[in-house]
């Protein structure tokens, strides 16, 4: 008996040891929502995907903390003429099995995205860009197809991959054995169960904060919350604001919140049904109380916003104001346009939250309309929501993030006339944004933005209603400030005993 | 016996062509996967190159004879999502949910059987009160609740088990539990049905008239002939588990083939779905097909009427 007690006596004190003795921690553990669908950074474009592949590649260009673009690879560069632009490449990096990281690579990196044969579907933010060539070992020109103001924001998310080894290896291998220049080394895939990183001793930035980052993919939020209690994981992501609670009540728990560029709004269809009435769209804006969707839904992670667009987006204007809530005035505009008691269809999926679509049906039916909600699978919900203006149904509410911080990703396809999302054609409208996209002049661009701006205001094919915020769950021991882009670089955070 | 099992597996093949094909036509028509592969800001055109390059464009028939043209030989394709190809998707996660299908049955058939014959022989009592009570509580709970109620007690507030996982043996427990408590009722009920049944028959009435003890009719003679339909409910379990086991899977955290599958259905991984599907069909088959050999191994009657 005693010897029993003295062994088990003896265990517990050598693990109370280990831990006193570690000074520094070894592994960080994540737990995300899903598996990397592929680890090649040219391949899928998801938050899940990007969340681990951006430790393993550095990016041309990069975003500091406050949002401006800033060298990464790329030191610095500039524009040859309104179509070519040259970037002067870093001579000091090296890619993870030592080789030196040069201008071929980057030239390489940029014509493999936009190279039909690869099949990306992160094309279409780089399509605009024609070649590149590296000019010298540091220097890369790069020429894109009409001047074209969004490339240095859609250049943050190029990550540079290994010419040589990518084609040593192929497509197929280097998507299952990354290999990049970033502070984390691949070390093991487990498909559907995690991914384990080990730091690169030579990075060329820093030294990286930890050994080890252990990806994990946990599904059900209940669980990730329960893995930061238990101390199984060290960050989570993906908390919806009504578990933000449960996490600030746990001693050893924070969350982290960041206003990002992702924007909640309602899209009205303009050319279907009874919102094709603007007096029925106006009315709708005048029935929504966006104060309140932000207070009781997101628990205060969020801000209303006037127009569709944010601060962290290049274009936002705060000059434009949106419709104050006044359900006399809606009920008015309602009665006015004969619609008392028009049908309104209210398009949504599994993706979007229940309580919010119904917080908005609820409010649009004190108007006087008669709001029916039809959920279906993504899939579906997609194919109808862009297709044909007539099945389009009358409301949707969306979550918009092009990931390029800037307006043109975000009002232009929404509104202009012959995009997928838009039910929507005015030709003014139409006219600002197609000039403000091939113009470098910042206060030019400003200047058009807030005309087309003022536009969708008049009109409402559709409605900005808050900015999201990120939320995550972490140790409190872990210091990190998440940034508006949603990224999550492990260089950037940090651990305190 | 070789013209039926040759029939058998006729009948097996044909069942598990239909399935594929009703699949196939239903995932195509209700959209493919470019849409949710897109970035949001992406044109029409680019849409359309990207489904073009995919080859999402095509006639669905043209598809289909492509994709039963791999089939022929064993070729399953590459899933456009992962680019990798669809069976090693499939195949890397199929250890995971043998282990917890193996897990939930040792749960299923060790506390459900027991139960089983508790509750038949000891009709009236407070031990089968308690019993049923269990059996209907693990019936009706749905496992999305007791998976989290079990991570909360045994994860959370007692520290006993981990919250998720899959590396050992400890993570295998509750998603074991949460998922064999339903077949447990299932074999729970089963037992006690058959076993009753059983009991009013003659040889049991005449094995008691000489003086054999109710437990030793009922081990010695009762079990053995109550067990063919347990044997039955058995092979279907383990279809089921196979198939069922998605929620569990999620809430767990379980790498296998549940939680493969909705996440292959949510991103329209057509070739990855396919692939479960055919996994899951031949499972199905296979273990109806075992359990009519079982039988015939349990029941020296059955062998004798073929």
């Amino acid at each position: 008996m005693s010897a029993k007690f003295a062994s088990v006596a003896a265990m517990l004190l050598a693990l109370t040891a280990s831990t006193a003795l570690a000074q520094t921690k070894d592994t960080l553990t994540i737990d995300l929502p899903n598996d990397a669908a592929t680890l090649d950074p040219h391949l899928q474009w998801n938050t899940d995907s990007y969340s681990i592949y951006r430790n393993i590649f550095d990016n041309l260009l990069t975003r500091d903390v406050k949002g401006e673009i800033v060298p990464q690879i790329a030191k610095s560069w500039k524009y040859l003429d309104d179509k070519m632009i040259e970037f002067q490449i870093r001579d000091d990096v090296t890619f993870q099995d030592g080789t030196k990281l040069t201008a071929e690579d980057v030239a390489f990196s940029i014509n493999r995205i936009i190279d039909p044969k690869l099949k990306s579907p992160q094309l279409s933010q780089f399509d605009q860009i024609a070649k590149a060539e590296a000019v010298s070992p540091n220097v890369v020109k790069m020429t894109t197809k009409s001047p074209y103001p969004a490339l240095l924001a859609q250049l943050v998310k190029l990550s540079i991959v290994p010419k040589a080894y990518v084609e040593r290896v192929g497509d197929q291998e280097f998507n299952l054995k990354p290999l990049g220049s970033g502070p984390y080394k691949m070390a093991n895939w487990q498909k559907g169960v995690q991914t384990e990183l080990e730091a690169y001793g030579s990075y060329w930035r820093a030294k990286p904060p930890f050994q080890k980052v252990v990806f994990r993919t946990v599904p059900d939020v209940s669980t990730r919350i329960a893995d930061l209690k238990t101390g199984k994981a060290d960050l989570v992501r993906d908390v919806p604001p009504d578990q933000a609670e449960s996490i600030k009540n746990d001693s050893n728990s924070q969350v982290l919140s960041v206003p990002t560029e992702r924007i909640g709004y309602l899209f009205i269809n303009a050319q279907g049904g009874a919102t094709k009435d603007i007096r029925v769209r106006q009315a709708i804006a005048y029935a929504i109380d966006r104060e309140a969707l932000v207070e009781a839904l997101l628990e205060g992670y969020g801000k209303p916003v006037e127009v569709l667009g944010a601060e962290p987006v290049f274009g936002y204007t705060d000059k434009v104001k949106g419709y104050e809530y006044n359900l006399d005035k809606a009920k008015e505009l309602v009665k006015a346009a004969g619609a008392e008691g028009a049908t309104v269809e209210f398009l949504t999926s599994p993706a979007y939250s229940r309580a919010t679509v119904e917080a908005i049906q609820q409010m649009v039916n004190e108007a006087g309309l008669k709001v029916e909600i039809s959920s279906s699978d993504q899939a579906t919900f997609l194919k109808r929501r862009q297709g044909d203006p007539a099945n389009a149904g009358g409301l949707a509410f969306g979550a918009w993030s092009c990931a390029c911080q800037d307006v043109d990703g975000v009002i232009f396809p929404l509104f202009r006339t012959g995009s997928i999302w838009a039910k929507y054609s005015n030709p003014k409208f139409d006219e600002a944004v197609d000039k403000a996209r091939v113009i470098l002049d910042k206060n030019e661009r400003l200047k058009l933005y807030e005309q087309a701006y003022q536009v969708i205001k008049d009109d409402v094919p559709g409605l900005g209603l808050y900015q999201a915020y990120a939320l995550y769950g972490a140790n409190k021991k872990l210091k990190w400030q998440p940034t508006a882009n949603e990224a999550m670089f492990v260089m950037d955070m940090s651990w305190q005993q | 016996m070789l013209r039926y099992a040759v029939e058998r597996l006729i009948q097996a093949i044909i069942a598990i062509f239909g399935v594929l094909t009703i699949v196939f036509v239903v995932m195509h028509l209700s959209g493919d996967p470019t849409l949710l592969l897109v970035p949001q800001d992406a044109s029409a055109e680019m849409i359309a190159q990207l489904r073009s390059q995919l080859g999402f464009d095509r006639p669905i028939w043209v598809q289909y004879l492509e994709y039963l043209g791999g089939l022929s030989h064993f070729d399953f394709g590459i899933s456009v999502v992962q680019r990798v190809p669809a069976f090693d998707i499939v195949f890397s996660r199929l250890p995971y949910t043998a282990m917890l299908a193996a897990g939930a049955l040792v749960v299923a058939i060790g506390m459900g059987i027991p139960a089983g014959i508790v509750t038949a022989t000891r009709r009236g009592g407070w031990l089968e009160r308690l019993l049923t009570a269990i059996v209907v509580t693990g019936q009706s709970v749905p496992t999305f609740l007791s998976g989290i109620v079990l991570i909360f007690v045994f994860g959370v507030t007692l520290r006993w088990l981990p919250t998720s996982g899959s590396g050992d043996f400890a993570s295998l427990i509750m998603p074991s539990l949460a998922l064999g408590a339903i077949s447990m009722s299932t074999f729970a009920r089963m037992t006690r049905i058959s076993i009753i049944d059983e009991l009013g028959k003659d040889y049991v009435r005449a094995g008691r008239a000489r003086g054999l003890s109710l437990g030793s009719v009922v081990f010695r003679h009762v079990l053995r002939n109550a067990a063919i339909p347990v044997i039955t409910i058995a092979a279907l379990e383990i279809g089921n588990l196979l198939a069922g086991a998605v929620i569990v899977e999620t809430v767990f955290a379980w790498p296998g083939i549940g939680q493969l599958a909705i996440q292959s259905i949510q991103s329209r991984d057509f070739l990855v779905v396919q692939v479960i599907v055919l996994l899951i069909s031949f499972v199905y088959v296979l273990t109806s097909v075992i359990a009519d050999f079982v039988y015939a191994l349990v029941d020296p009657r059955i062998r004798l009427v073929r």
